[in-house]
């Protein structure tokens, strides 16, 4: 179906040069079989999303950069094509479903691909059909996409991609912005096309673990311009973007490597390897007292009357799914969101009636986006603007973000820096103002598991100052790693306050993937098990 | 070719477009039927030449990254307009327009200046016999400044741009004056246009319903917001704007 | 009422052509800038109104009606106290108000006189004129009430087709920027506040990055749909389009001069305009015809749809044939 022959692709420089000397795909070969399901993965910034756009002509077309070789779709070189040349046979699905839509219904969003194609109405007709009745949206063709769920939009969205007859379809991280209920909805549609409709699935995740068991091969980018392609076991020799499961199986050296839960469950029980119990940091003093907080927006309850304190030396994990009142309790804390009832009592008194500047001397928050803090051209301004503000040394903040991401060019332009390296940029902006607390707002949202497991250093070091942080989030696998404590929220209630263990343990609504493994009470994060 | 048929059909409509703004100045003496009839026509024909200019722009080919961001462009300053709209003299959506156009070109500066005030309109209710005239005029100054010479320095650019700033919150101020004066004043008090007088004493007594009417004031306060924004975002924006050009692989094209 | 219910049902705006209601309204306007009798100006503001009231649905574009009828007292009263202050030269003799006057000299033109004596003639003219634009103000604003914009971009010509898709992106992102206004607004406070140039820019720079890199995807997603197909128009279809449109605009701006410089010969002059709008829709007929997109859904024409149109143009007819025009 897809053939690929020396395909090359690289990054141009403004000047025209090429911006490596490696290019980001090199050499290319490989062939991907008709209705064959292949998960694409690779480190952050490795290029998985360049390689798929590279099969319909998005790269260079969106992104800059030549392109050389062979690309034979259904036996036709498309080389250096434009994206619309590849429209009838190539379907493509990206991150945000909401963001590519260019219809107000479904039926417009739907049909807008055959209506560019030129296709009959009769044949368009018939095709939107048969596309809805098998992504199960024929009762929603009428209703406005912003009405629709993020499952719903997402399947609206490969029913889109593949509403003129397309037998390819490239899907570049449609799971990421869903919860565990859209995604797994998305997850089935895409099974059942590789396998009935013999429609070709290249999909590209990073939440690698739920999808791993359903594939039929894995292709890999590895970032230095070759890509490899094999049956899943034989794939995963790099643990940088190794989801647990997989990430487990290297440690303890098994083979061949476990892939589904079931599988790496017979093999715990039959070597029943060693590991050590979680010891949590020891708590300091109160920094920070929630009491009876409520936020009622109208007439619906978005916080329930809330108490508890934060002490110092000790990160505090709050759990929810999306629309539990995560983000609501955190602004509210923060002071400058709204409040209903209660108070919440600092160092320097209650954080409401602190003016925005003071705040920042006890509290500071990184927002579910952190980009939208940053608002200068380069990284250098943005640094040096930090140390302005914060009035410390020049280079304060320079060398705080450096430690968290590494060496970095500073002529850079903080848009073009990845997710990982955005967030330690405002980590470090936030950081560098010395308050006792800092909160995150869904700070692995966009991270693969290599930049998360940096996140869980740069926060241990945090810690380590004496600091506390509460970090909001819906990560489960993030939460076992670096935890002290656990809050979680169910529908604008605080249910339970409690250690990880107990919350993210076997047998929990939150238990851990290693927790669901290894069924063991005490044991929930990979830095447990020993060899 | 077909390019020289296109600019030389753009800039005669330019021209026609402000015979239709400027009719009261030059009309030849005629009875009221006779002018009755010229200024309906106009309100006709102005919505038609707009349409005929922006096809011109159009067939040259717009790729799906240039709408895209023509389509940010024109809702974030309908979004601003929406904001500072109410306020007297307050204009917050020339900078924006003169911005975009000065970094993508004439052609972008064009559909973007009556881009905006269509959207805009269409938001807050205000489509009218007036909508082609606002649209002709914010499109006018936005095909101007696609026309500044683009330079290095950043001072010069800045320079540059305030003096365009002022020039067009004039001009345009101007041009929605004429157009409103025969229906506000009316034919027959001392302040309207009398067809057949000299350009001179036509132009005298436009000025003085300009002054009456405060529409210099307006005038002044546009030129001056419009400047203070571009003075306060002009460097950020423009390089911000710049980098979407050289991502989207799309240049200044006039 | 049922009879009305039901007949504004069929009317409403959900179940009409958007074209619909845009030629209905502009039929009124017709008719009230051919009308000079006060009762009609009136009835057809009243009828504007309640069309308004009676079809509109919850969309924001129907929520405008009071911005049109202040709009039109606007221009009524505009058009009163302009008479009144500029007025000139009416004798005391058949003065039906009577102002002491004041003179008022710029420094340059004539002096001017305000107020003084007002004629009843005068009074009631400017009166009328005031209600013929607040007339015509009122059916525009009744079409576009009525009539979705969203709908109507669908029906563009071809031609037109890019600039339409421009704006439909834009009406789609505009809700969304004012939502991310409102979020980095509040996530700024977060960096704390900075003074001057920076609290502008901290907050549109972040929001138009933002809303470019969403645009961008959009993009993407439309070109990897097939937006961007060219047809497979010859050179010379290309050229006599872009021919037939400058000859257009040649007509347009001559017969546009000429109707200024010359006014008496209004026939040569229309004649000419006319030519040069037909060739003007030829050649955006000839422009429209490259890629071929299907029309999956065209807005069909309905039973409601047919009473409008025929009472609108048995209204212009009526108009034209002068039935009122005193």
């Amino acid at each position: 179906m897809i053939q690929l022959k020396d395909l090359s692709f690289s990054y141009l420089k403004s000047d025209g040069s090429k911006v490596s000397e490696t290019p980001q795909l090199n050499n290319v070969n490989l062939s991907i079989n008709a209705g064959e399901f292949v998960l694409v993965c690779g480190p952050t910034g490795s290029g998985k999303s360049t390689f798929l756009k590279a099969l319909n002509g998005l790269a260079p077309s969106f992104t800059g950069g030549v392109i050389e070789g062979e690309l034979i779709i259904d036996g036709v070189n498309l080389i250096g094509l434009e994206p619309h040349e590849f429209a009838s046979k190539v379907g493509y699905v990206n991150q945000q479903p909401e963001n590519a839509f260019v219809g107000d219904t479904v039926i417009d969003e739907i049909v807008y691909c055959a209506e560019q194609l030129g296709l009959p109405i009769s044949e368009i007709k018939t095709s939107v059909e048969k596309i809805s009745a098998l992504l199960e949206i024929s009762d929603l063709l009428e209703r406005p996409l912003a009405t629709l769920s993020g499952g719903q939009q997402q399947r609206v969205a490969i029913a889109s991609a593949l509403v003129a007859g397309q037998k390819i379809l490239l899907l570049d991280e449609p799971t990421s912005a869903l919860d565990l209920e859209g995604a797994s909805e998305v997850l089935r549609v895409l099974q059942r096309l590789s396998s009935e409709e013999g429609v070709t699935v290249l999909l590209a995740e990073h939440r690698i673990s739920r999808v791993i068991a359903a594939v039929d091969s894995v292709l890999v980018v590895h970032g230095d311009g070759s890509v490899t392609k094999g049956p899943t076991e034989t794939q995963f020799n790099d643990s940088r973007f190794a989801p647990p499961i997989i990430e487990l199986g290297l440690k303890l050296g098994w083979k061949p490597l476990p892939v589904s839960t079931s599988s790496a469950n017979k093999k715990w029980t039959e070597t029943k390897p060693k590991y050590i119990a979680k010891t949590p940091f020891a708590p300091t003093e109160d920094v920070l007292r929630v009491q009876n907080l409520e936020v009622n927006f109208g007439s619906v309850e978005a916080l329930q009357s809330t108490s508890f304190t934060l002490q110092g030396n000790q990160i505090t994990a709050l759990m929810g799914e999306n629309g539990s009142g995560k983000t609501t309790l955190c602004w509210a804390i923060q002071g400058s969101g709204t409040r209903t009832k209660g108070s919440v009592i600092t160092s320097k008194g209650e954080t409401a009636e602190l003016s925005s500047n003071e705040r920042l001397e006890v509290i500071t928050m990184v927002p579910q986006r952190a980009a939208d803090l940053l608002f200068l051209s380069t990284l250098s301004a943005e640094l040096e603007e930090s140390d302005r503000f914060a009035e410390v040394k020049p280079g304060s903040t320079a060398k705080l973000f450096k430690s968290l991401a590494g060496r970095i060019d500073t002529s850079i332009h903080p848009r073009d820096l990845s997710a990982g390296q955005q967030l330690s940029l405002v980590l470090a902006i936030q950081l560098v103002k010395q308050a006792k607390i800092l909160i995150l707002d869904e700070p692995t949202r966009g991270l693969d598991y290599s930049a998360k497991h940096a996140l869980a250093i740069q926060l241990n070091s945090i810690r380590s100052a004496d600091r506390s942080v509460l970090i909001a989030t819906h990560d489960i696998e993030f939460v076992a790693m670096v935890s002290d404590r656990v809050l979680v929220l169910e529908d604008g209630k605080l249910i339970t306050d409690s250690t990880p263990i107990e919350v993210l343990g076997a047998g929990s609504k939150f238990a851990s993937q290693l927790a669901e493994i290894s069924n063991e009470q005490g044991l929930i994060s990979l830095e447990q098990v020993q060899l | 070719m077909k390019f020289i048929i296109s600019r030389l059909s753009i800039t005669l409509a330019g021209f026609g477009s402000l015979l239709m703004f400027a009719w009261p100045l030059l009309i030849a003496q005629s009875t009221t039927s006779e002018t009755q009839l010229a200024q309906s026509v106009f309100i006709v024909l102005m919505p038609l030449i707009l349409l005929l200019i922006l096809v011109e722009f159009a067939t040259g080919d717009i790729s799906s990254k240039q709408l895209a961001l023509l389509g940010v462009l024109v809702a974030l300053n309908a979004v601003i307009r929406l904001l500072g709209a109410g306020t007297a003299g307050i204009e917050t959506s020339f900078f924006l327009i003169i911005l975009g156009a000065y970094v993508f070109g004439s052609g972008f500066g064009f559909i973007l200046g009556s881009g905006s005030i269509f959207v805009s309109a269409l938001l807050t209710g205000g489509v009218g016999p007036w909508l082609p005239f606002q649209m002709m005029g914010a499109a006018l100054v936005g095909l101007g400044a696609g026309l500044i010479p683009q330079v290095s320095r950043a001072w010069l650019t800045k320079i540059y741009l305030v003096l365009y700033a002022v020039i067009a919150s004039f001009a345009y101020g101007a041009l929605m004056t004429l157009w409103n004066w025969p229906y506000l004043a009316g034919t027959g008090t001392q302040i309207s246009y009398v067809a057949g007088d000299p350009l001179l004493s036509n132009l005298t007594r436009f000025l003085q319903y300009e002054i009456v009417t405060g529409g210099l004031l307006w005038d002044t306060g546009r030129a001056i917001t419009t400047s203070l924004l571009i003075l306060l975002t002009g460097t950020a924006l423009i390089a911000t704007l710049k980098r979407a050009a050289t991502r989207a692989g799309v240049g200044r094209n006039t | 009422m049922p009879a009305i219910t039901r007949a504004a049902h069929l009317l409403s705006a959900n179940k009409t052509n958007p074209l619909t209601w845009w030629l209905a309204g502009l039929s009124l306007a017709v008719m009230a800038s051919l009308s000079s009798n006060v009762f009609v100006l009136i009835g057809i503001c009243v009828a504007s109104l309640v069309t308004i009231k009676l079809c509109r649905d919850d969309s924001p574009w129907a929520q405008s009606i009071s911005f049109y009828i202040k709009l039109a007292a606007i221009v009524i009263a505009l058009r009163v106290i302009f008479r009144i202050i500029f007025n000139l030269g009416s004798s005391t003799k058949d003065a039906f108000l009577l102002l002491p006057s004041i003179d008022i000299d710029f420094g340059f033109g004539n002096a001017l006189k305000l107020f003084g004596p007002i004629s009843q003639e005068a009074f009631t003219l400017a009166l009328l004129d005031g209600f013929r634009l607040a007339a015509i103000i009122l059916a525009v604003g009744m079409a576009n009430s009525l009539a979705n914009p969203r709908k109507l971009l669908k029906s563009t010509p071809g031609a037109l087709y890019e600039i339409a898709t421009a704006i439909s992106i834009a009406i789609n992102l505009a809700p969304q920027l004012i939502a991310s206004l409102g979020r980095v607004r509040r996530a700024r406070s977060l960096r704390g506040q900075s003074k001057g140039i920076k609290a502008v820019t901290g907050i549109v720079i972040p929001v138009l990055e933002d809303t470019i890199d969403q645009s961008m995807g959009l993009a993407a997603s439309m070109s990897a749909r097939g937006f961007g197909r060219k047809g497979n128009r010859s050179n010379t279809q290309v050229i006599g389009a872009r021919l037939l449109a400058f000859l257009a605009i040649c007509l347009i701006v001559t017969g546009s001069a000429l109707l200024l410089f010359s006014p008496e010969q209004q026939t040569l002059e229309l004649v000419i305009l006319f030519v040069g709008l037909v060739a003007a829709g030829f050649s955006v007929k000839l422009s429209s015809a490259r890629a071929t997109i299907t029309r999956y859904r065209k807005e069909p024409w309905r039973l409601g749809d047919v009473i409008i149109l025929a009472s609108s143009l048995a209204l212009v007819v009526l108009a034209f044939g002068g039935v009122f025009a005193k």
